[in-house]
């Protein structure tokens, strides 16, 4: 094992990602390369360094935060307008979270960190929720096409099961998050269950449903046929086909079999 | 005979040229570079567009997130995909940088610096020898922009990028603009640099523009601005002493232009391109 490498390398790894890294650092590099284990050539190096080693956090700092704002505009502009924008995005980057070699990951990386850390929900409960419907759109857009399916029907038959498209998605959210504006960010509370897909010229849909058609659809998509989903929540059947002609008519269904 | 597309100035193929790219009847330039990490895996209208292009015209691959000095191994799916994607693009080599990515699993998404020592040689060429072991393609790399050293420096940049491509028996991809960009910020020659250095393994260069951080009194490696006149004269200057025809690749990652703006600009480095190439090319020239 190279161990100098290694430890040359985490100490700039705790300098660009730790949340305290640039003022540890700044205040006293010789103290923050030797604290790392590194030898008293390699602590002046990082001294003699010391300005431009800070250009690189800036630059991972940057890298990292780079397509957050654009696939989370609402979140984005809540928390910038209160001025806790940087101290979400830099809370992130600390938790090192980015662990994917792809660009795309960081975004759905954000979501899921919001999710399992709870950053911010005392002051802004909807955060989560808001995010992820943010984040969907993406997600929805750029899901990969599946193979196309062999022997799905046109029609939706009562004992037949739903072969949705994989991009499809049903959410529930406790926040009217499909509902924020740049104008008024800050999503109501209340119920909102959308469903959300890629129509057939490859845009993004929502559409609000209401409780019982989230829940067949649910059932549905667990692979229940029609009419066990729709009598187990006691939806009517003919208006659950209607739905489901239409849904495959956009794109969001493949078929049925 | 069919004539070589890697040959002259091609251009690095981004999202926003996309449609109009894909809406063309056939390429405007010789060859695009793409990085797997933005496609594989991905689906919708964007991305039919890029296959409809990667399909249809001839493109390099350049990677991103490989951590060739780093520690991190590399994922059992990311190396499936990135090999699917070379078989896709039919692309002649994949290449990648001489730097580190992530450490401990923790994805910087930046190009950062190799310490200069024996130490750091030794493991980029093993890690480069099993990258090697693992993709369908050869494997080239490139020498990137470095702000500061990594720790004490037991030898020199020039040194350590010969060791690891001589020790790594790899192709070279010759960035010119990052040779520039460290000869402002470390102070050399670059013509005194790339002469010592085994031009013999260049397969491919990059050419690219940078940015002047006043503040700071550096030079930093961003693709966001039109080529400078000293990379181009530094292009022009190492072009013959390569000495065979070569592919070029004009990178934009930031303050993307228009098309026609980057297609204008490519054509002017191809015309320097030729310039430089041509006593080789008409068998007047040394090499």
């Amino acid at each position: 094992m190279a161990e100098r490498l290694l430890a040359l390398q985490r100490t700039l790894a705790d300098l660009l990602l730790d949340a305290e890294g640039r003022q540890a650092f700044s205040e006293a590099p010789e103290a923050f390369a030797a604290a790392r284990g590194l030898d008293a050539a390699d602590q002046q190096a990082f001294v003699r360094y010391r300005r431009r080693l800070l250009v690189y956090r800036e630059l991972v700092q940057g890298a990292l935060e780079d397509p957050l704002p654009d696939c989370f505009p609402f979140t984005h502009q809540i928390l910038d307008e209160a001025g806790a924008w940087t101290d979400c995005v830099q809370a992130f980057i600390a938790a090192r979270a980015v662990q994917s070699p792809y660009f795309r990951d960081i975004n759905p990386t954000f979501v899921a960190w919001l999710a399992e850390g709870g950053w911010g929900k005392e002051r802004w409960p909807f955060l989560l929720q808001l995010a992820h419907y943010e984040y969907i759109e993406l997600d929805v857009l750029r899901w990969p096409e599946a193979p196309s399916r062999e022997g799905l029907g046109d029609t939706p038959g009562a004992d037949l099961r739903v072969a949705f498209d994989g991009a499809f998605r049903n959410l529930a959210y406790q926040w009217r998050v499909h509902e924020s504006t740049e104008e008024a960010p800050v999503p109501l509370e209340g119920p909102a269950h959308l469903v959300c897909y890629r129509d057939r010229d490859l845009g993004f849909e929502t559409l609000e449903v209401d409780p019982h058609t989230s829940a067949f659809l649910a059932r549905c998509l667990e692979g229940q046929a029609l009419g066990e989903a729709a009598s187990g929540i006691g939806l009517d059947l003919p208006a659950a086909q209607g739905l489901l002609g239409r849904l495959r008519e956009n794109g969001a269904v493949l078929g049925f079999s | 005979m069919t004539k070589d597309p890697f040959q002259g100035v091609g251009v690095g193929l981004r999202r926003p040229h996309l449609a109009e790219v894909a809406a063309l009847d056939q390429s405007p330039v010789p060859f695009w570079e793409i990085a797997p990490e933005n496609v594989v895996g991905q689906g919708g209208r964007r991305h039919r567009q890029a296959m409809a292009i990667l399909e249809r015209d001839p493109v390099l691959t350049h990677g991103l997130s490989m951590s060739l000095g780093g520690f991190d191994a590399w994922e059992a799916e990311a190396l499936d995909n990135l090999r699917a994607f070379l078989k896709t693009t039919r692309s002649p080599w994949h290449s990648e940088h001489l730097c580190w990515t992530s450490y401990g699993g923790a994805n910087t998404m930046e190009l950062l610096p190799m310490p200069f020592t024996r130490e750091a040689v030794d493991h980029t060429v093993e890690r480069a020898k099993r990258l090697k072991g693992e993709l369908p393609v050869p494997f080239l790399f490139e020498n990137v922009s470095y702000y500061a050293e990594l720790g004490h420096a037991e030898m020199s940049e020039k040194a350590f990028l010969a060791e690891v491509l001589e020790g790594a028996d790899c192709g070279w991809l010759l960035d010119i603009n990052n040779v520039y960009v460290n000869s402002r910020n470390h102070g050399f020659d670059p013509k005194e640099w790339m002469e010592g250095l085994p031009l013999h393994r260049v397969r491919q260069m990059h050419i690219a523009g940078h940015w002047w951080d006043e503040a700071e009194g550096l030079v930093i490696d961003t693709h966001g601005a039109e080529v400078v006149d000293p990379v181009i004269e530094l292009f022009e200057w190492v072009l013959p002493r390569i000495g065979r025809p070569l592919p070029v690749l004009l990178e934009r990652d930031n303050n993307i232009p228009s098309l026609a703006e980057l297609l204008a600009e490519r054509e002017k480095l191809q015309a320097v391109y030729d310039r430089a190439l041509a006593p080789i090319l008409t068998g007047d020239g040394r090499g």
